[in-house]
């Protein structure tokens, strides 16, 4: 099997039901994605398969055989953050990082798909599978918001977040 | 004041924002093995046979740590402050509740190390468990603990007491008694980050410890401590948590780790999965409180009693503790003259329970905060007018005798009401939290100035 | 992991390769059975993973849809059906409905305190039919009535149904939440004269209501439905809310 993983072509060895999360991180040392509860149910393991995120722990390798991934690692580097990257830095919306991976690459499809603005209901559904224990959901909701509008950089530039009241992500435990 | 009011990044965010963060799931070294725990399927058993040998010939199988294999097995977290221990690292005879660690095995794989798991032999005979904190004290309850069902080392007593003024004269003075009881439930702290551990064995003879704890020194300690070794065979690297929030200030990880490096010469790792976390990682305790407050009709709280079961489960760990900061914080944010406490910490066959966001101080202040309002309708006062009057002021002496120097109960009560548009009377908006005079010194509270009764 | 992973590359050698189903794990999706399998909790000794099989995709052909069973739930979200669409949105977030598929929420029985199979109400109202093969060979089926089968034994291949032309009506009670699992799912559909309901997450497989779709009196829906305990809601509460979550779907009807 082979899978090219943030650009680079890699041939996989891994059983073929081994989880997409496990070839990543055991058979490939990509590290950015989360063992957080192996299950689906957090979704600090998302991954990008061939542009659309998904979960890396529910996916089995051989069903993506010759797909691209891209992770967290493959969006930017410390020193040429992607504009969600630079949003969440500069937003402060990682506190304990865990979730990050999969926040930042969800939200990172989000924009995509959108391509332009997203508004807070369309990143609370984007994001809605994805925990944050630290309940930095507020911060992660303002990042995203910034990202898909440009703001970035320049700290001067407040999202225009619409309304006063933060609203949580659906349910969050927040 | 360059950081005060300032916009600074986190010294972290880089790492986490591009997948750079190292936690210790994503350190690598070398010929790493995998560790699964055997753990209890019983709530209380006794374990009446154990044999690894069949396991340990498994393949991929390196090394196996039972009781006894742990130098010092029972080792308690608050030993070093003359608590008493009562935990035993691996479960040596019995099992006192489901998910309690009995062996550990390091293998190549996750997969082999389950597998050999399921190879361990072991029998148990089943007791009656104890699970309502409420009937661990009827003569007829389960005996679960060695010390009886009840943690008996608060000094001379067998709970944490506070006795302030005197609480007859507060309850035969009053107006009304308003009573309630009050049950917090337990809650897992899941971090997402699960327990996880990596122990490095160096040419050295140390060992060098990825813990995901939030209290390095005191982990560092816990493990030597069980190890019977001295500290300067220890590293530990820390400080990368993917998140606690309590759950993660008595990891066992790092020592069951420890043991198997040694015992197999090879990089351990054990991460706990999703299940293991909720289902036997400690839990932030459940508590049954009962309250019965002496109160005048023009709003006066004059006395409290108090009983308070704190649920730790099967150990001790850090309980004794959490119920001495419950009782410092039973009166709230408010001053009561006369008192009278008992807060005792109970055994069950729970999980052992642990810290979370406010140890043992969000039991009681969710009480207590709902206990005031419920006294409030009782007496027909607003709710917010009631704890005004009662608000901690300087020069007001708190449960255990300490008092007040800078008490902010006045003006964040009357910034909430502001805040939520509540409208307030003017003597009630213009307190503060100076010491009290005039009608806000009535004679019940000059006397609480002079502290007397014991205070253990 | 298993001793052997089947991978078809076409719906005739998946059929063949599953036989009558012995000792043959489906893998579709993977929503389900890979944390099973990672965990160490299933086994299985022969895997037939489907996603070359081309059971994909939904297509139109005169008036009837075919919607193949390793269509992702995420193609039902804005598809040819927009009560399916409703209940196919609920089923975990985005990014789990597009490894989720519509075979395997058919196939899927209860999970650890929840129950599943969301898609069988609407399904069940809107009259599809199941084409399965295994043991005795291929069939067609409704899907109430393959549903309450012994799903083990069978490879669903399809499912197919006449292109929605009535009115429709639909109710889910559930958490706020994208990973809380149904309470309860009602789906009601009418086609000429007739009236379908089919009711989901109330127990270990979707039903159809037929007592109530006679009386058309919601209280009846409990004749044919007898609603189960777990950790989402318990069975009082569900017998209490499906008569009320099924006259709100009925009043939908009225006023569509």
């Amino acid at each position: 099997m082979k899978l090219t993983v943030n650009g680079i072509e890699q041939e996989i060895f891994s059983p073929p039901l081994t989880p997409l999360l496990h070839v990543l991180r055991d058979e490939l040392d990509v590290t950015s994605p989360k063992a957080g509860c192996q299950q689906g149910g957090c979704g600090t393991c998302t991954v990008l398969i061939d542009g659309e995120p998904r979960r890396s722990c529910l996916t089995a390798v051989a069903a993506v055989d010759g797909s691209e991934i891209t992770t967290l690692e493959g969006l930017g580097e410390p020193e040429q953050l992607s504009p969600v990257q630079a949003a969440f830095h500069e937003r402060y919306a990682a506190q304990c990082g865990f979730c990050t991976p999969g926040m930042v690459v969800a939200a990172t499809a989000l924009i995509e798909r959108k391509g332009g603005p997203v508004e807070r209901d369309e990143v609370l559904e984007a994001l809605g599978g994805h925990y944050c224990r630290c309940t930095g959901y507020v911060k992660i909701v303002d990042a995203v918001m910034a990202a898909s509008r440009g703001q970035t950089g320049a700290r001067e530039d407040e999202p225009e977040t619409g309304e006063e009241a933060p609203v949580m992500i659906p349910g969050s435990p927040a | 004041m360059k950081a005060v009011g300032a916009r600074l990044p986190r010294y972290d965010g880089l790492g986490h924002v591009t997948g750079r963060t190292q936690f210790v799931d994503d350190v690598r070294v070398g010929r790493t093995l995998w560790v699964k725990a055997l753990r209890s399927p019983h709530h209380h058993a006794a374990i009446t046979s154990m044999e690894t040998s069949k396991a340990e010939k498994l393949k991929g199988v390196h090394a196996i740590v039972t009781c006894a294999d742990v130098p010092k097995n029972v080792y308690g977290h608050l030993e070093a402050l003359g608590v008493p221990a009562d935990e035993p690292l691996l479960a040596d005879g019995e099992v006192r509740y489901k998910g309690q660690p009995i062996a550990a095995v390091a293998a190549e794989s996750e997969e082999a190390a389950r597998a050999a798991v399921e190879a361990i032999e072991i029998s148990f005979e089943e007791r009656e468990p104890l699970f309502d904190i409420r009937k661990a004290l009827d003569g007829e309850a389960p005996q679960i603990h060695q010390w009886g069902n009840v943690y008996p080392h608060y000094g001379p007593y067998n709970h944490r007491r506070v006795r302030k003024g005197d609480i007859e004269w507060a309850f035969e003075n009053a107006d009304a008694i308003v009573e309630g009881v009050y049950r917090p439930q337990a809650i897992e702290q899941m971090p997402m980050e699960t327990q996880v551990a990596l122990a490095v064995p160096e040419a050295s003879g140390r060992l060098t410890i990825y813990s995901c704890t939030q209290a390095m020194y005191f982990s560092m300690g816990v493990v030597a401590a069980h190890l019977q070794v001295p500290l300067n065979k220890l590293k530990f690297i820390g400080g990368t948590v993917g998140g606690g929030f309590g759950g993660k200030v008595d990891t066992a990880a790092d020592t069951v780790c420890a043991l198997l490096a040694l015992k197999s010469r090879r990089p351990v790792k054990w991460r706990w999965t999703r299940e293991e976390e909720f289902l036997a990682s400690s839990t932030r305790a459940p508590w049954h409180i009962e309250i019965a407050d002496a109160v005048t009709n023009d709003g006066w709280i004059l006395g409290r009693r108090m009983l308070t079961l704190h649920d730790s489960g099967a150990y001790s760990r850090f309980s004794p503790y959490g119920v001495t900061k419950h009782a410092f914080h039973h009166t709230g944010a408010y001053t009561i003259p006369n008192l009278r406490f008992d807060g005792f910490v109970v055994y069950t066959n729970r999980v052992p329970t642990t810290a979370m966001r406010g140890f043992g101080v969000t039991s009681v202040s969710f009480a207590v905060e709902t206990h005031l309002t419920r006294v409030a309708h009782a007496i027909g006062m607003d709710p917010w007018q009631l704890r005004l009057k009662n608000a901690n002021r300087i020069g007001d002496t708190s449960g255990n005798g300490v008092a007040m120097k800078d008490p902010s109960t006045v003006p964040v009560t009357l910034a909430a009401a502001e805040r939520v548009g509540v409208e307030l009377p003017a003597e009630f908006r213009q307190m503060t939290p100076e010491p009290r005079s005039g009608d806000l010194l009535p004679e019940h509270l000059r006397e609480q100035q002079r502290l007397n009764g014991e205070d253990s | 992991m298993p001793a052997e992973a089947l991978v078809p590359t076409s719906a005739e050698e998946a059929a063949r390769l599953y036989g009558d189903g012995e000792g043959v794990v489906v893998f579709a999706g993977g929503t389900i059975l890979l944390p099973e399998i990672s965990a160490g909790r299933l086994k299985p000794e022969r895997a037939l993973m489907l996603h070359k099989s081309g059971l994909d995709g939904i297509s139109t052909d005169g008036g009837t849809i075919r919607i193949g069973a390793m269509t992702p739930v995420s193609a039902l979200v804005g598809g040819p059906s927009e009560l399916i669409s409703r209940f196919a949105e609920n089923v975990g977030d985005g990014e789990v409905r597009r490894s989720a598929t519509v075979g395997g929420n058919l196939c899927a029985t209860a999970g650890v305190g929840a129950q599943r199979g969301d898609l069988g109400a609407p399904l069940i109202a809107l009259g599809a039919r199941v084409r399965s093969t295994g043991k005795g060979g291929e069939r067609t089926e409704p899907v109430e009535d393959f549903l309450a089968g012994d799903r083990s034994g069978r490879l669903v291949l399809e499912v197919e149904l006449d292109a929605p032309s009535g009115k429709w009506g639909a109710e889910t009670l559930r958490r706020r939440h994208a990973h809380s699992y149904a309470i309860a799912n009602v789906a009601v559909a009418s086609n000429g004269g007739g009236l379908r309901i089919g009711v989901s997450g109330v127990g270990p497989t979707a039903v159809r209501a037929r007592a109530a779709e006679q009386s058309r009196n919601p209280d009846d829906v409990l004749r044919d439905v007898e609603p189960v305990d777990d950790a989402v809601a318990s069975a009082e509460y569900r017998r209490k809310m499906l008569p009320v979550l099924l006259r709100r779907a009925l009043d939908q009807l009225e006023t569509a």
